[in-house]
């Protein structure tokens, strides 16, 4: 986080915060309570003891804070100056209004009052911490598919997808097995066992356009197997940035050449032909013909209108 | 420490209680903890309210009296110190502690974690509103998220190091007004001090450290500005025109504004934001898709395809 304050900083923050939540969770286990605060038994055996000598000016037993927990459950009163909970910080104000950004993207279109609730929340913190400037979190996820998936890894069913395939460009529907939520490079993949391709796949997240959880269970063949891998190398001729995070290089310079492996003919053409005068293939020969090919016949369509 | 720790909790339970200001020598005379020579508990009282402004109280400092010049007093309101949402139902509750879940592991975390922590000592029970939010986490990649909101608020100049399409690196100096998220990456918008117009920039292709420095004293926000709407294309002055097979380039559909169909073909019009990132964009299409207008955007694939050809030939 931002700011880092100093140890005694913290713990007068953390007793101030103890106070409204015992108030409010009386007769709470004290482990509960150290759980919750993440500091050990003793600490908070330290944090309730400091606290049992604190209160109003004077400091006769009616003026400080009633605290037991000798018991090992922990009980407050005579603490009314400290008993609602403290503002949000500027920090903790921000995470909330993102957070209920994210969130207007998982509300079922028939339920309206909880976007107005969203949205008076949002208004309510913003005033609370002076913000006036707007933030916006766009959900990459259609949420019908995130709930399906969710449903499928949390009863180790398979799943019914219509899938975008980016490299084949084409939509379609496969069965598959979830095995788990991957991220890669900040976008969220599906890791499952693909029926149609008989093989693990990685699916990205917001290419699923249809997700309908199965009743038929089914397994993983033990058979499954990887499918041919193609090793190319790369001429790099104009250096971009586009051509850079495609494949995955930090430092790109002009006349360079590269190793590159994937499991895709379709991906690897696809990103040659897209990336124009920027790279060349050199080898294998075959995928060189084929791009040459490509590149013919798309010219040629150019050149005859 | 720990009477350190005892100081400023009574300190502010005093401040807290009282209903008018109290000056210093009150607070000398009344909380304890403050003690040694005048000039001591001088010095222990400035390290203290300082602690305690850090930590996001506020102390107001005023008099008894405005009509006679009295000694300073101090006071910590309440409704200030306080978290005051109003009324709130157990409906919100849940909304705010699902809000702070989806920055599990993310940079915001912590502070999300902490604003539950007081949400869920205001005695509002939540009520079990299930959303299908578990896919739904915030992931920043970074940590430079809470820096940039800051920037926002306070209307700093930022000033980093930017890849630009061209693999070259430019300081950009920009007063941030807006921060979104799209597919997966953040994006930050602000006024580019060196044009004086609203620029986005996605956030991992800053290189290293991101400054921020006391904002420019004249600025003004950009009036309306919507950073939601950066990318909806409604910023786009021209179009192009450009056949798609039936079946195919779903993603230059998905940003299509509209469509008619030929046949076999569907003429599709697309907003133009970058020539070359739309060329990039058809040739990856390959056969499946044919460029119509502009005339510009012909001319740029078709050099792109004789070099080609001409490179793999």
């Amino acid at each position: 986080m931002g700011k880092n304050f100093s140890a005694p900083l913290e713990r007068t923050a953390r007793l101030l915060d103890l106070v409204p939540y015992i108030n409010t969770h009386q007769g709470i286990a004290l482990k509960d309570l150290a759980a919750v605060f993440e500091v050990s038994n003793a600490q908070m055996v330290n944090d309730l003891t400091t606290l049992w000598m604190c209160g109003l000016p004077g400091y006769t037993p009616l003026e400080l804070m009633d605290l037991d927990f000798e018991s090992g459950y922990v009980n407050i009163s005579n603490a009314p100056t400290l008993a609602k909970p403290r503002s949000v910080t500027f920090d903790e104000g921000v995470a909330l209004i993102l957070g209920l950004d994210l969130l207007r993207a998982s509300i079922p279109t028939d339920r309206s009052d909880l976007l107005e609730k969203i949205d008076s929340l949002s208004a309510r913190l913003s005033s609370i911490i002076n913000l006036n400037s707007t933030f916006s979190v766009v959900a990459p996820v259609n949420q019908g598919v995130s709930a399906a998936i969710d449903e499928a890894l949390a009863s180790r069913s398979s799943l019914e997808i219509e899938y975008h395939s980016m490299y084949r460009d084409e939509i379609t529907q496969r069965t598959i097995f979830p095995i788990e939520m991957i991220q890669v490079e900040g976008q969220q993949y599906l890791s499952s066992y693909c029926y149609f391709a008989s093989d693990f796949r990685q699916f990205k997240l917001d290419r699923i356009q249809k997700a309908v959880v199965t009743q038929e269970s089914k397994t993983i063949p033990e058979d499954a197997t990887d499918t041919q891998r193609i090793n190319s190398r790369l001429k790099v001729l104009k250096p971009t940035r586009e051509i850079a995070e495609r494949f995955n290089r930090q430092d790109l310079k002009a006349g360079s050449e590269f190793d590159f492996q994937t499991y895709s003919q379709q991906w690897l053409e696809r990103s040659i032909l897209s990336s124009g005068d920027g790279v060349a293939l050199l080898t294998p020969p075959e995928i060189r013909a084929s791009i040459a090919q490509m590149a013919q016949s798309m010219l040629d369509r150019y050149k005859a209108e | 420490m720990s009477r350190k720790i005892e100081r400023l909790i009574n300190l502010t339970i005093a401040l807290l209680a009282t209903k008018r200001y109290l000056t210093k020598s009150e607070i000398f005379r009344s909380v304890e903890g403050y003690e040694g020579s005048a000039e001591t508990k001088e010095r222990m009282f400035e390290r203290d309210k300082d602690d305690l402004r850090s930590l996001g109280i506020e102390i107001e400092v005023g008099s008894f009296d405005p009509l006679f010049n009295d000694e300073a007093g101090y006071r910590i309101k309440q409704e200030k110190y306080q978290l005051d949402l109003g009324a709130i139902t157990s409906t919100e509750v849940s909304l705010l502690s699902l809000a702070a879940q989806a920055w599990q592991g993310a940079s915001f975390d912590e502070a999300a974690q902490k604003a539950l922590l007081k949400l869920n000592s205001m005695g509002v029970p939540s009520d079990s509103l299930s959303l299908p939010t578990a896919a739904h986490k915030i992931d920043d990649g970074g940590g430079d998220l809470p820096l940039i909101t800051k920037a926002i608020a306070e209307q700093q100049l930022i000033t980093f190091t930017y890849v630009d399409s061209q693999l070259d690196r430019h300081q950009r100096k920009v007063v941030p007004v807006g921060l979104s998220s799209r597919s997966g990456f953040w994006y930050l918008s602000g006024v580019d001090q060196d044009v004086q117009e609203i620029r986005t920039f996605r956030i991992d292709r800053i290189e290293g450290e991101i400054t921020s420095t006391k904002g420019p004293k004249d600025f003004e926000p950009p009036q309306g500005f919507d950073p939601a709407r950066v990318f909806d294309g409604s910023s786009s002055q021209s179009f192009a025109i450009i056949d798609v097979r039936k079946g195919k380039g779903t993603s230059l559909r998905a940003l299509a504004t509209s469509a008619q169909s030929l046949g076999e073909w569907d003429q599709l019009k697309l907003p133009i934001y970058n020539l070359n990132t739309l060329a990039s964009l058809v040739l990856w299409h390959g056969i499946d898709v044919y460029v119509q207008e502009p005339l510009e955007l012909r001319g740029l694939i078709v050099a792109q395809l004789e070099t080609l050809v001409s490179n793999h030939g």
